[in-house]
């Protein structure tokens, strides 16, 4: 099979995935709950019952033939459309755009679209995710090859260890033990350093007094203040940044760690690692040139699936510092009953978490001329 | 009939397997660090399984006159100043919002954690089991089909995905569990299927068909025995995972109740209180840091020993 064909298989299996995906969370959003659920984030306070009606007529809720809104309520015989009806005028308004209001808490009643809830969030949490991603290959990267090349001695040990309790520690747990360590003790007894989230607090020792205001490029706060040239927003931007990316990487490092030792333990048992070494060149010649070449490949196309793990994976993160992204807002959504945006949410993740994989599949066989699919 | 005739990997006696316990053993007791993980994973479980003579429940009620977010550990000097002095009797951890012994309150919730731990992995595994090898095993539309439902689950966070359950299931304890479960199980049909892929190829597959043993014989008394000892090292390490998910979710304030002792619980009621009782965060995240952690370094440990290719 040629990769393209591949490709197109794989295209054609993820429309597939992400059409079962969408009848799921369809059924579990609103097939579970009573129709009228359905309307709540479209109605706005000035709604009478007649055009309730009409709205739920509009959405696809209710049949034409419904007489008044207490009925459709009531759920009277030929007043409520079956589900795989409902369903089909949902995904149409959805594939439009139209996912109805915000419920957001701070969002007034049928003032914020929610598909402007969650795009003015996602920068944030794209951001997030970013440093998160790069900070793990900075600091996973040199653990991987240390541990490979010393293996099953000490600095392989601690880096087992290190990397084991990254994935025991409750991410929570961690980003409040950060916030006690810097901001309680080191405010209190010291200058303050390293704002715990993207408010800065007036004790930020580091900050500078007033970052002034930066152009929207991109969205994301730390790149438009680098592009505005902005230094005092983007010192302000990349100090918040540093305790939530430090949290939110926790995880991924230790997983980056033991997927790049292990492929470099592999690497480095290659005959070509033999040949190189006979050659008389120097090990940091043999280990950096010849083995890490070959063993970052799986590492590297990695890179690719830990961005989108990153980013659907902030809500405990977000939560915890504040942090004004999506994460944080589908734990409110959630507490406000705003299942559109957790529709929204949950579809997006998933589109950008198969599209990921596809990416770095492909890349993979890109990038390595044996794979062929 | 044959399929009732004894098949050959019956009749081999367990010779060597009394050696490879011990050699087992002895590599446990080789690893320090696999030790450290035997002695955290069985001690919250021994702890668990005593929790109720230790303490007792009654304890978890609450009381507007007992004190509040107090500390009065003499050990300890946090540091911070306006924390309330408990007076009277010594609270090792200090005392929670409701005026609970903290140090209680987190033997009582152990039990809890690791019993939905428990629960989810065993019922993920018998999923995976049953859906995995049927998969594997059948081919064709069959597998196809499972692999495609859980191409479905895997492409939503679990974490997310827990959380749009419980917004329409409603904050149960029960729903919780159901909420972790069905975001897990997906792994599970994932591994015992390529399990059995490769197991099923190996001439004694073939020698048993030859044998005229029925399909489901095959499959579950030889196939699925032979390719479990992966999804055990996974089980292990997933105990810790799911304590984490699941006290991570109550943590969010997906738990029916406040006052419930769940260590996610605990820690919940600190947020509000970081700058005066941070004792209240610490020692219940604390907690489910050293079980997961001792689940985590068992199962590693377990994969080394059952997996000879590791041994050195």
């Amino acid at each position: 099979m040629k990769l393209y064909e591949y490709a197109i298989r794989r295209l054609i299996l993820m429309v597939f995935v992400l059409f079962a995906l969408a009848v799921f969370i369809f059924y579990l959003t609103r097939g579970l709950l009573p129709p009228e659920d359905a309307l709540s984030q479209f109605i706005t306070p000035r709604m009478n019952d007649a055009a309730k009606l009409s709205l739920a007529q509009a959405l696809g809720v209710a049949t034409k033939s419904c007489p008044s809104y207490a009925a459709f309520i009531g759920q009277q015989d030929g007043c409520v459309v079956p589900l795989w009806g409902q369903f089909t005028g949902w995904i149409s308004n959805a594939l439009q755009g139209n996912w109805g209001y915000s419920q957001l808490p701070g969002v007034t009643p049928g003032t914020l679209t929610t598909w402007e809830a969650f795009a003015e969030r996602f920068p944030f949490t794209a951001e997030l995710a970013i440093s998160g991603t790069i900070l793990t290959i900075l600091i996973a990267v040199p653990f991987g090859i240390i541990s490979a090349t010393h293996a099953n001695k000490l600095p392989d040990h601690v880096s087992r260890v290190i990397s084991l309790a990254g994935y025991s520690v409750p991410q929570f747990w961690f980003g409040y033990m950060l916030q006690i360590v810097f901001v309680l003790y080191v405010a209190i007894h010291g200058a303050g350093i390293l704002p715990s989230s993207s408010t800065l607090p007036t004790s930020c020792g580091l900050c500078l007094s007033d970052p002034g205001t930066i152009t929207s490029y991109t969205g994301l706060p730390v790149l438009d203040a680098a592009l505005s040239g902005n230094f005092a927003y983007f010192w302000d931007s990349l100090l918040g940044l540093a305790l939530p990316t430090i949290t939110l990487a926790l995880t991924t490092i230790g997983a980056l760690t033991r997927i790049l030792r292990s492929s470099m333990v592999d690497a480095l048992h290659q005959d070509y690692v033999l040949l190189a070494r006979s050659k008389g060149l120097r090990e940091r010649t043999v280990i950096y040139r010849h083995a890490l070449r070959n063993a970052l490949l799986p590492a590297v196309t990695i890179a690719g699936l830990i961005l989108a793990f990153l980013l659907g994976g902030v809500v405990v993160v977000e939560y915890v510092f504040s942090w004004p992204g999506v994460g944080a807002a589908a734990v409110a959504a959630s507490t406000a009953f705003d299942v559109n945006f957790l529709e929204l949410y949950v579809l997006v993740t998933a589109v950008i978490l198969i599209v990921a994989n596809l990416g770095v599949d492909i890349l993979y066989a890109k990038l390595d001329p044996r794979i062929r699919y | 009939m044959a399929s009732d005739q004894p098949t050959p990997g019956e009749e081999l006696p367990p010779s060597g397997t009394a050696a490879e316990v011990r050699y087992g053993l002895h590599l446990l007791w080789e690893n320090h660090l696999v030790m450290a993980g035997v002695i955290m994973a069985v001690g919250s479980v021994v702890l668990a399984l005593l929790s109720n003579f230790l303490v007792n429940p009654s304890a978890a009620g609450t009381n507007p006159n007992l004190p509040r977010l107090c500390w009065n550990n003499p050990f300890v000097n946090w540091n911070i100043q306006g924390i309330n002095n408990c007076g009277g009797a010594v609270f090792p951890l200090g005392t929670d919002y409701y005026g609970r012994d903290l140090l209680k309150m987190i033997v009582l919730a152990i039990p809890l954690d690791l019993q939905v731990a428990l629960e989810v992995v065993a019922s993920a595994m018998v999923i995976g089991v049953v859906f995995g090898s049927v998969a594997a095993y059948a081919g064709g539309l069959i597998d196809e089909l499972i692999l495609r439902v859980t191409d479905v689950f895997f492409a939503v966070p679990g974490i997310l995905l827990a959380i749009v359950l419980m917004t329409i299931l409603g904050r149960t304890i029960s729903n919780l569990t159901i909420a972790v479960l069905i975001t897990w199980w997906p792994l599970y049909v994932r591994l015992i299927r390529s399990q059995v892929l490769s197991e099923k190829e190996k001439p004694y597959v073939e020698a048993l068909r030859a044998m005229g043993s029925s399909r489901p014989r095959i499959l579950f008394r030889h196939i699925v025995p032979n390719s479990i000892y992966p999804l055990l090292v996974q089980g292990t390490l997933d105990i810790g995972s799911v304590i984490l998910t699941f006290s991570t979710l109550v943590f969010l304030g997906f738990a029916p109740s406040p006052v419930i002792p769940e260590l996610g619980n605990l820690a919940n009621q600190g947020i509000d209180h970081i700058a005066t009782a941070p004792w209240l965060m610490i020692f219940p995240g604390l907690t489910i840091l050293i079980i997961s952690l001792g689940f985590n370094l068992l199962g590693d440990g377990l994969r080394d020993i059952f997996d000879p290719r590791l041994r050195r």
